[in-house]
């Protein structure tokens, strides 16, 4: 008896990865990560002398849409938080192994993660994923915020794995703009109170329509190492003192 | 004082103890070995190899027994552990039975004292009924019957019995097994293959009394030093014609420092404990 | 024979003010056969942090290694030194990993956290931590050493004194067990030094 196996393209053993080199040494992959990323709603962050802020556009497609249970900042161990530019649903992805990051360093060492090693650890997985087999990378930049024994910290992680400490920076669909912005504000002396209000102006400039607690997101970690996302009332409060 | 025989009533009045430790020949009443009331239960040998383990202190030890041209030298060690813990320093492992006879000490720390003093006595009746000492044959196999006559009900005792009587020098090994062996030259206990090791290399016939001594001294230490259960002090008895004197008595903590001033030139210290 | 005793060992550490000591014998053995009498049990980690590992010296060699590979991994990963509290936590989490097969091994650390606070722990041999503000002892010679201990140590010692008391209890200690002794090795960890001595003891 002939038997002929059958060929199940699924069951294949191997798979190839999707992110390959074009001829001229490009990635074309992850750039168009990077453009959806920069299709995506305004993040920014600034580090100031005594914490880091975070900021985010809350656009939603309908007025329907409760915005109450849009979360576009999120804790990662109680020091660092982080906000993406970018598809949301594979932020979420990243939140969830960042947390899980955090919560194995503490369990082994009883110590909460350096922002620099939860930095590396997030940006590994995105380096991972412009590798691998049948995966794709994400779609997002990060910024990741956070306070530790080296002090306030603002780090941006790109779909390539690529990260860099920045003392303010801005991702997704204004970032030209609002980096220009910031390099004109930032003073190396800023503390977290202009910081928020620097934020909050440059969120302002490229954004379509009025600001309002309930259409950004605003996060701040200070000496306390507490990172914390601010509510729309105080949101609301910041932008009066913007005015 | 007489006593009337009534078996029934005395209960074992003519025990194998007392069989054993020749005191019906010796026609000695008043207070005999007592025979020891048994346990109460069904397998005694299990229950004795059991039960022996919680009462044998003392089973790490050292000591050494040698024959040469000067007499008879006894050297023991003084230490006393229960399990890894050291109970004492300062043991006496040499008991004096008179002043012609020494006996050693290995094993269980009650059954040596107890039947070494036991033999002690013995000893001393013989004398009192013949008017003579007794012979170093004569007290060991005294011993040696005593052993034989609780052999595995769980005794533990390894021993030399030493002394000078009208044949000279004598020395014997008595252990609870109920061996019992004549010879020049033994050594008994935990740490007695060190000491072996030693004393062979360095034993001569005509050793002169100055050169038997550190012998046996030498010996003990390098025991001392190996096994981890022998330790303490160094006792070295001399037998001659004239009976026994003690002839040294050393802290090994010193003597150690002594046969190597330079600790870096032991041969156990092969690298710095300081490097890294 | 529990395989704890296989070798032999005593290990004491102690605070002081600003500054913490650990010693251990010098032992090495096979029951009650001493082979050697130059093996210490006290592991340096870095400047600020040693690492005592009484029981057995097989698994004691070998965890060494581990966390000496642990700790280089971690210093190339972060760039500073492991604090004595995480590592702490660190070989806890290790030992914790062989719950059903264990190392057969008893760790003491001491070390000086960043601020200059003496850091004391112990362990059993599979990660159960226990953390003292005065003394911790492991080996062979724990009962001994721990009355000894508890009769010595006084708060806020200098590092002098400190050298004084933990040798004291060492040699005192090891003295009553059959296991452990031969010469015995200090170190006293300060901000700025560390002080290293070896100590002659009774050799039997």
């Amino acid at each position: 008896m002939i038997v002929i196996p059958a060929y199940n393209p699924i069951a294949s053993h191997y798979s190839f990865s999707l992110t390959t080199f074009s001829p001229s040494g490009k990635l074309v992959q992850i750039e168009y990560a990077l453009a959806a990323v920069a299709a995506g709603a305004t993040s920014l962050g600034i580090r100031a002398t005594n914490g880091v802020v975070l900021a985010t556009e809350k656009k939603l497609p309908s007025i329907l849409v409760d915005e109450s249970a849009v979360q576009k900042i999120s804790l990662l161990t109680p020091n660092v938080g982080m906000t993406y530019s970018g598809m949301g649903p594979d932020s979420r992805v990243l939140v969830r192994k960042a947390r899980k990051s955090g919560q194995v360093y503490y369990r082994q060492l009883h110590e909460q993660i350096p922002v620099a090693q939860l930095c590396r650890e997030t940006a590994a997985v995105m380096q991972e994923f412009t590798q691998s087999g049948g995966v794709r990378p994400f779609g997002v930049s990060l910024l990741m915020a956070g306070y530790d024994d080296n002090g306030p910290q603002l780090y941006q992680i790109d779909p390539s794995g690529s990260y860099f400490a920045w003392k303010a920076s801005a991702i997704g669909k204004n970032m030209v703009n609002a980096k220009t912005f910031l390099e004109k504000r930032y003073s190396e002396d800023m503390e977290l109170e202009d910081a928020i209000h620097t934020a909050l102006l440059t969120l302002k400039e490229g954004f379509e329509g009025e600001l309002s607690g309930d259409n950004i997101e605003v996060a701040v970690v200070g000496e306390d190492r507490k990172f914390r996302v601010l509510t729309p009332a105080e949101v609301t409060d910041y932008l009066a003192e913007v005015e | 004082m007489m006593r009337i025989s009534c078996p029934l009533i005395d209960g074992p009045a003519t025990s194998a103890a007392q069989d054993a430790c020749g005191l019906r020949e010796l026609g000695v009443g008043g207070a005999p070995v007592d025979s020891f009331p048994l346990p109460a239960v069904q397998d005694i040998d299990s229950f004795e190899r059991e039960v022996v383990e919680y009462v044998k202190p003392n089973h790490g030890t050292t000591t050494l027994g040698f024959i040469f041209q000067g007499g008879v030298i006894i050297a023991v060690d003084s230490r006393a552990s229960q399990g890894s813990y050291i109970s004492s320093q300062t043991v006496k492992k040499v008991i004096e039975i008179n002043p012609y006879l020494l006996g050693t000490m290995a094993g269980g720390a009650a059954d040596c004292q107890f039947w070494e003093r036991n033999l002690g006595r013995q000893c001393r009746l013989y004398e009192l009924a013949n008017g003579k000492r007794i012979t170093v044959r004569g007290a060991s196999k005294l011993l040696a019957n005593t052993m034989f006559s609780y052999r595995g009900m769980g005794l533990s005792m390894g021993t030399m019995v030493a002394g000078w009587d009208e044949a000279g020098p004598g020395l014997y090994y008595v252990d609870s097994d109920g061996q019992r062996t004549k010879g020049k030259l033994f050594s008994v206990g935990s740490g007695s293959l060190y000491a072996y090791g030693v004393l062979d290399e360095g034993y001569r016939w005509d050793l002169s009394v100055e050169e038997a001594v550190e012998l046996g001294l030498r010996s003990i230490y390098h025991a001392t030093f190996r096994d981890a259960a022998s330790g303490g002090t160094v006792s070295v008895y001399h037998v001659t014609q004239e009976g026994w004197t003690k002839v040294r008595g050393e802290d090994v903590g010193e003597l150690h420092f002594r046969f190597y001033p330079d600790p870096a030139k032991h041969p156990c210290n092969s690298v710095d404990p300081l490097a890294v | 024979m529990s395989i704890f005793e296989y070798n032999g060992s005593a290990i004491v550490a102690m605070a002081g003010k600003e500054c913490v000591a650990i010693g251990s014998d010098l032992r090495f053995g096979v029951q009650l056969q001493t082979l050697a009498t130059d093996y210490k049990k006290i592991y340096k980690i870095h400047d600020q942090l040693f690492l005592g590992l009484a029981g057995l010296g097989t698994d004691a060699e070998t965890l060494s290694q581990r966390f000496a590979f642990k700790h280089n991994l971690y210093r190339l990963r972060e760039e500073r030194d492991i604090k004595p509290s995480a590592f702490g936590q660190m070989v806890s989490a290790t030992l914790y990993e062989r719950r059903f097969g264990p190392y057969f091994c008893q760790p003491v650390i001491a070390g000086l956290e960043p601020d200059g606070t003496p850091y004391l722990c112990g362990m059993d041999s599979i990660g159960a931590q226990e953390t003292a503000k005065d003394f911790m002892v492991a080996g062979t010679a724990t009962d001994s050493l721990l009355g000894i201990c508890e009769s010595l140590w006084r708060p806020d010692l200098g590092p002098e004194e400190l050298f004084e008391t933990v040798s004291q209890a060492l040699l005192s200690g090891q003295d009553r067990d059959c296991l452990a002794g031969w010469g015995a090795v200090v170190y006293v960890i300060t901000k700025d030094k560390v002080i290293a001595r070896t100590l002659k003891g009774r050799m039997d």
